[in-house]
């Protein structure tokens, strides 16, 4: 089943419980919820969209050889960092049925993404659209459009290097720009993502409480994904030794952009729009809480913004990455102030069966 | 608005007088939901509601709980504990009087899941004999006097055995063996190189009937479901690489080999690569399963393998059958009962505590 006519089809499975729980729109829970929706969710997915709508076109011209490479790597950079803000909002249709593999292949502990890029190609020197779609994840998303543009053993100014890699960029771009557009349209479908967090009760949520307890759950798991992708390079699961190349967007030096995107788009869920997010649900009793968050962002930020060097230098040396680990640790606090104070604060589990393992 | 959703509005607003058939307001006749339960501060919890929302009890426990087993005539209810949990707890059904603390022989660790025989003299659990890590155990236990007795164990003829069913003739367990090692005291997998997952059907007094294994080595049979005609159900959790296409659902039929479940390749990928609870709706002919990575329920026709339904619900665990359809709960959300008698599946959230909930559930 689509995921599309999935929610249709789900549509009016909960509308009996209004006679149960009716909940007038003054409900704080209801109106942040929407809030959000309109203000903080629909735009970052409308974005992506349009970065993605530009990839596309910036694949064709560049391969046409109206664009030069330059620009086709800003392309990138965009839809990379538009992606990137997605990531504390990976709430319906994105976050569901392994979708978010066709965007980015991360961890790539193996170099997967250059050696299946090359079988691919050898297999099918005339790459289409269609032998994209059939192939593996690994090569359909913005980590091999990366690989092309930026891998340092590919010169893209060859004539032979650009027409062998050059169909794959356009299908990349057009697959994404598909793709991106699909999850646009199921957010903004009647009785799409979008309804479903802005009227209750609806066929996902029995409750605003329900809506609200999933989206602290993406944004927890967004600062997680963070973290793994802070830690992996740091080599936080590799007793301690760097590993460069697990850092994402290592090739085009994307790694702190992303991660400051990611980090300003989780600040976005907690702030709102217009001040109107998941602070505006705690009360006067819970200013301090509220207080240390927006200083757990504000110092997040802050230490992004102080890194002076790129991401691969900072990992090459001592200092460096004692500048990187405080930034982790930061992090790493941020994520539990969310698990742990803000979701019992705001009165919502996040749920634990997911990471059981039995 | 579309026909189907009048339709569904319809049986849902039907629904919203009774809840599984049962009419609110009699509550003694109201079934009563049995589960492991957290509180927001962490601690564990042996909890029997009825499905009005109404509280028999929430009795604290040292550790936290898995399945939950209810005798089939004494007012006795068991809380397994979680791996490696040594203790089980045995429980008054009616108030949750704490009867027993269960401890395991020595050497030994519980793994979640056990069972009582239909004469109410015996319960089986699966067990970790850490002397010789992950090889697993059925451990005997006799009921006497509203206790239970270590008296023996058989091998469960694999490693890190998981949940265990009685086949319908009630001397038969079938037996999923996880494949996974793990050690005293540890939750950490040992062997996923050298998994060994199969399912097995043994005679109660340990008797090796059949052991059979996926293709997949690293696919981890966990959780199992039997109908009342002997067809078996497993649900898989996969320890490999999250893009391979391992069968997360698989199913032996009477006479038949252990087999892929024919889902959905849409659907096997909405679980990411793990499962939960297993409940199978004997009179419906549907099976249920929930996936809470994947946040979605799943319900099946049994016979055809058509899929009737994928329900959003965050973190959903337990799944049970009644009389109307399914209970399933959330650690994160409300219960719902799934409605499954008209051609739609309607979902009505129960006026049980919301979120918290865990793995398992038994509604009797």
């Amino acid at each position: 089943m689509a995921p599309r006519s999935a929610l249709r089809s789900l549509t009016g499975a909960l509308l009996g419980s209004l006679l149960l729980t009716a909940c007038t729109p003054a409900d704080p829970l209801a109106g942040t919820s929407k809030a959000l929706t309109d203000r903080v969710l629909l735009p970052a997915y409308a974005n992506w969209a349009e970065q993605n709508r530009q990839l596309a076109s910036s694949a064709s011209a560049y391969c046409a050889g109206e664009q030069p490479l330059e620009q086709a790597r800003q392309a990138f950079v965009q839809a990379q960092t538009a992606w990137a803000a997605l990531q504390p909002l990976l709430i319906g249709p994105l976050g569901e049925g392994n979708t978010a593999w066709q965007v980015q292949f991360w961890p790539d502990k193996k170099n997967l993404v250059a050696r299946q890029v090359n079988r691919l190609l050898d297999d099918k020197p005339q790459l289409g659209r269609a032998d994209l779609d059939q192939a593996s994840v690994v090569v359909q998303g913005l980590s091999a459009y990366e690989y092309v543009l930026f891998d340092p053993q590919l010169d893209m100014a060859e004539r032979a290097t650009q027409a062998r890699y050059c169909p794959l960029l356009v299908a990349i771009g057009e697959h994404q720009q598909q793709l991106s557009a699909r999850i646009l349209e199921q957010w903004q479908a009647k009785d799409g993502m979008a309804a479903q967090l802005q009227a209750f009760p609806s066929s996902r949520y029995a409750e605003p409480r329900e809506a609200i307890a999933e989206l602290l759950r993406v944004q927890v798991n967004g600062l997680d994904g963070l973290k793994k992708k802070l830690g992996a390079p740091l080599g936080r699961q590799t007793k301690g030794h760097p590993q460069p190349f697990q850092a994402e967007g290592w090739r085009s030096a994307t790694t702190l952009a992303s991660l400051d995107a990611a980090t300003a788009s989780a600040e976005r869920l907690w702030q709102g729009g217009e001040r109107d997010g998941l602070r505006a649900l705690l009360g006067d009793d819970q200013r301090a809480l509220a207080e240390r968050i927006d200083q757990g962002y504000a110092g997040l930020r802050q230490g992004i913004a102080a890194l002076e060097r790129p991401f691969a230098e900072l990992l090459a040396d001592q200092a460096g990455r004692a500048q990187l680990a405080a930034l982790y640790k930061q992090l790493d606090d941020l994520h539990r102030l969310h698990q742990g104070e803000l979701a019992r604060a705001l009165g919502v589990q996040i749920g634990f069966n997911a990471h059981d393992g039995d | 608005m579309k026909r189907r959703t009048l339709l569904g509005l319809g049986s849902t607003l039907l629904a919203a007088g009774a809840i599984g058939g049962w009419a609110i307001g009699r509550r003694g006749d109201q079934p009563v939901l049995f589960s492991a339960r957290d509180d927001a501060d962490g601690r564990h919890y042996a909890v029997g509601y009825r499905l009005d929302g109404s509280r028999l009890f929430a009795t604290p426990v040292g550790e936290r709980c898995h399945d939950v087993y209810v005798h089939p005539h004494l007012p006795l209810v068991m809380f397994v504990g979680r791996r490696p949990s040594r203790e089980s707890y045995l429980l008054d059904s009616r108030d949750g009087t704490l009867l027993q603390v269960l401890e395991t022989a020595a050497d030994r660790h519980f793994y979640g899941h056990g069972v009582f025989h239909a004469s109410g003299d015996w319960f089986y659990a699966t067990e970790n004999d850490t002397a010789a890590a992950g090889r697993g155990v059925l451990g005997v236990y006799r009921v006497e006097e509203r206790r239970l007795q270590r008296v023996g164990e058989h091998p469960t003829h694999g490693i890190g055995p998981h949940q265990l069913l009685w086949m319908p003739d009630g001397e038969t367990l079938v037996v999923a063996n996880g494949g996974i090692r793990t050690e005293a005291d540890s939750r950490e997998k040992m062997n996923l190189d050298a998994m060994e997952p199969s399912l097995v059907l043994l005679r109660r007094d340990g008797t090796l009937i059949s052991k059979e294994q996926l293709p997949e080595q690293m696919n981890s049979v966990r959780h199992l479901a039997v109908a009342a005609d002997g067809t078996v159900v497993a649900g898989q959790q996969y320890e490999g690489d999250p893009l391979d296409r391992a069968p997360l659902v698989a199913i032996k039929r009477p006479g038949q080999a252990f087999q892929a479940f024919p889902l959905g390749e849409q659907q096997r990928q909405a679980m990411n690569q793990y499962t939960a609870s297993l409940a199978i709706h004997d009179e419906l002919r549907l099976l249920a399963v929930t996936a809470p990575r994947g946040n979605s329920v799943f319900f099946w026709d049994l016979d055809s393998a058509e899929l009737r339904q994928q329900a959003h619900l965050p973190d959903c665990a337990g799944v049970a059958a009644v009389a109307d359809g399914f209970v399933v709960s959330s650690g994160q959300g409300r219960c719902r009962l799934f409605d499954c008698r008209g051609p739609g599946i309607v979902a009505q959230p129960l006026d049980l505590p919301a979120g918290l909930w865990d793995n398992h559930l038994r509604v009797v």
